[in-house]
């Protein structure tokens, strides 16, 4: 299938369409809105399923072919997170705390992203390698921890060269030797509660948990909670996509604030990476599908998660930008265009692979 | 009925700021406080619609006089320029001072 063919069959798939009728809901002002409590429970439902469905494949392949693009994975979302900051920074002209946001929202994985690139996936029949839901559990703080140095970084980086206290407001008073050791201690331990509010937060407990049960429960187990927990996957994905829509309609007049660098930025980052992670996951021997979710988990850009860390790490940045243009542009962008872009990338290079190993066994055989 | 006079600090900030908010409080020791979640619009536009993040808190604390000006003086210096965030005291009258410090 060639890829505009399958970009126009994924827009015409519910999952895309109620997203987009969210979109002009937002924007012909009507007032259509999902329930609070759902479009809260959703996310936690969402994980839910992904942590089970991943923890069920788990049981069968084991752990040990998980390790290396585990580690592949936390050490690629670290580069990126970093060269992210260039770009933005000396590129994009952006200030210091605006470009550690946006550097590591991008940098983070997103878990509403992860769970329509499933659902894509499982509409196209394919399957892919379970333990990609433990690399995104592992991922989930990884980013965090990296916003949460970040920032630290930015703090000292700001105390040294300027030797103006933290917080703007007290620009009439000179900062003591004092007061200097006494702002380095406090974020200090605001890199420690931050550290331990990750790792204890609702979307790693209950991914986490959901893996440990999905493992402990098997087959048999599931079959009880099946037709809510794969059966309706798809559906509590679409509900939730009205919500996005609206959301990130109701922010679509945002983006032209951002610039066209952001603009720009947010959709060329997320190709970039989604294609690096494709090949990465080709090259450790990943599965077509496998390879589509290990490259989501890098072309993602986190919207819900990481704003929340980030308003408390980096309160100077300004949330409008990250939330904006990882909701209203990026989202939508890889849902319809790059993961269909994305499957044939990966499927043209399991093919070239199975050429090229075709060829050696010839080339042995003769 | 004897009236006594306490202070009301009222704070309405975005919920992500709440968790500051209430150090801050916590530090002073203040006795209690009365939360709520509100929407509302302003300089930075519509909020409470979306994500729960989005949404805004009211918090109110009944306190005498010295302690709210250090609590307003602080949360000024720390929260005013990065968050979404008003705040005002108000005069209001109670039957048992004790109760809020």
């Amino acid at each position: 299938m060639d890829i505009v063919a399958l970009i126009q069959a994924n827009i015409l798939t519910p999952v895309v369409l109620f997203f987009i009728l969210g979109i002009v809901a937002a924007r012909i002002k009507s007032d259509l809105r999902i329930p609070e409590a759902i479009s809260e429970f959703l996310p936690i439902y969402l994980l839910a399923a992904i942590g089970l469905h991943g923890g069920l494949e788990m049981r069968k392949t084991g752990f040990e072919s998980m390790l290396v693009p585990l580690l592949v994975a936390v050490a690629l979302s670290i580069l990126m997170t970093l060269y992210h900051y260039q770009i933005l920074h000396r590129l994009g002209k952006f200030n210091i705390f605006d470009s550690y946001a946006l550097a590591s929202t991008y940098g983070a994985v997103g878990a509403v992203t992860f769970s329509v690139g499933l659902s894509f996936l499982k509409s196209q029949g394919i399957e892919s390698e379970g333990y990609i839901a433990a690399i995104l559990a592992t991922l989930e703080p990884i980013a965090f921890i990296l916003a949460i140095f970040l920032t630290n970084m930015a703090v000292s980086k700001q105390m040294r060269t300027k030797k103006e206290p933290f917080v703007k407001n007290d620009l009439d008073k000179p900062v003591s030797g004092e007061e200097f050791g006494i702002a380095l201690e406090q974020s200090k331990t605001k890199l420690l509660t931050v550290l331990r509010e990750s790792i204890t937060g609702k979307a790693i407990i209950i991914l986490l948990g959901s893996i440990f049960i999905g493992y402990v429960i098997g087959e048999h187990g599931f079959a009880p909670i099946k037709i809510v927990f794969e059966d309706m996957f798809i559906a509590g994905i679409v509900i939730f996509l009205i919500e996005m829509g609206i959301i990130a309609g109701q922010r679509l007049d945002d983006i032209k604030k951002g610039g066209a660098f952001l603009i720009g930025f947010a959709l060329a980052v997320p190709t970039i990476n989604g294609l690096i992670g494709v090949l990465i996951a080709t090259y450790l021997e990943l599965s077509v599908g496998g390879a589509v979710m290990y490259g989501l988990l890098f072309a993602s850009a986190s919207f819900i998660a990481a704003p929340a860390v980030l308003r408390h790490t980096i309160p100077q940045a300004k949330p409008s930008l990250y939330i904006t243009s990882a909701l209203g542009i990026t989202f939508p962008y890889i849902i319809i265009i790059l993961l269909p872009v994305m499957l044939m990338v990966s499927t043209a290079l399991h093919n070239m692979d199975a050429i090229n190993l075709m060829g050696i066994f010839d080339q042995v055989l003769q | 009925m004897k009236l006594f006079d306490v202070k009301l600090l009222t704070i309405t900030c975005e919920i992500l700021a709440q968790k500051n908010v209430l150090d801050i409080l916590g530090k002073y020791n203040v006795s209690g406080y009365t939360l709520y979640e509100v929407e509302g619009d302003g300089s930075k536009g519509i909020r409470g619609q979306g994500f729960k993040n989005d949404k805004n808190v009211k918090i109110e604390v009944l306190l005498h006089q010295d302690k709210v000006e250090q609590i307003a003086e602080e949360i000024a210096r720390t929260l005013f320029s990065d968050y979404a965030i008003i705040l005002y005291v108000t005069d209001v009258n109670v039957l048992r001072p004790e109760k809020f410090s």
